[in-house]
């Protein structure tokens, strides 16, 4: 159960409904067909899900509601033709679609990694900075007040010396 | 539907890829009449814009997404 690829073989993935007329057990044991016709075409199957009862956005078919089901597998040589000709012939399944998947190697998945980790540690980071932000918008409104409150005051006894200067000037004169 | 004020791919920025199975993330980049939005208005890097849209068409397909908004 893995959705890396094996060997030289491409990478396939295929989701097909199956009609509501089935039971969920029914529905299953038809996924399990389409994985015979899969292998009997030499294809290895990696990963299976069943999603279950889901009802379709639009009707197939006067069916309102189907069973999804997803399958990937690896495939070598020309089989897809017949693998796709097979189900396209069943009446056991309403749609089906294949997908040449791009398998991810191990190098890929470790670069993956890499960049998540890049991407939290950023993420955690611009939080960080948002918080501080909030505190500092409470905290340095006091400060800066009382920073002006003490520039004016400066201000103020500059002002009054030079005044006294310029009085005591215009006197003598 | 990404903001208009951040004009980030949203598949580079989470490095994401574009899944056709995904219809939740799908359904942020379609209108109310279930078309495709265009790369301006989703603010998707045109590369991803291009899987996207093949995304989009191929849920039509298997009926996770529907063509119309009826």
């Amino acid at each position: 159960m893995s959705k890396t690829k094996n060997s030289g073989a491409t990478h396939y993935e295929i989701l097909f409904i199956v009609p509501n007329k089935f039971t969920e057990d029914e529905a299953k044991t038809v996924s399990s067909q389409v994985e015979k016709v899969i292998e009997e075409n030499d294809g290895k199957v990696t990963f299976r899900e069943f999603w279950g009862k889901k009802k379709l956005a639009y009707e197939i078919k006067h069916n309102a509601y189907g069973y999804y089901s997803l399958f990937e597998f690896d495939l070598e040589g020309e089989n897809l033709a017949k693998i796709d000709k097979n189900l396209r012939l069943s009446t056991d399944i309403l749609r089906h679609q294949i997908i040449v998947k791009k398998a991810k190697s191990e190098k890929d998945l470790a670069h993956d990694k890499l960049i998540r980790a890049k991407i939290d540690s950023k993420k955690a980071t611009e939080e960080k900075s948002k918080e501080e932000k909030t505190k500092k918008a409470f905290a340095p409104a006091a400060t800066s007040k009382s920073k002006e409150v003490k520039e004016t005051k400066v201000d103020l006894k500059d002002l009054d010396e030079k005044l006294e200067g310029i009085l005591s000037a215009k006197d003598l004169i | 539907m990404t903001n208009k004020k951040t004009k980030e791919c949203y598949f580079c920025v989470n490095n994401l890829e574009v899944d056709y199975k995904d219809t939740r993330t799908l359904r942020r980049f379609i209108n109310f009449y279930m078309k495709i939005l265009p790369g301006q208005r989703t603010g998707v890097c045109s590369w991803h814009q291009r899987k996207l849209a093949n995304a989009i068409k191929r849920s039509r397909v298997m009926a996770l997404l529907s063509a119309t908004h009826k």
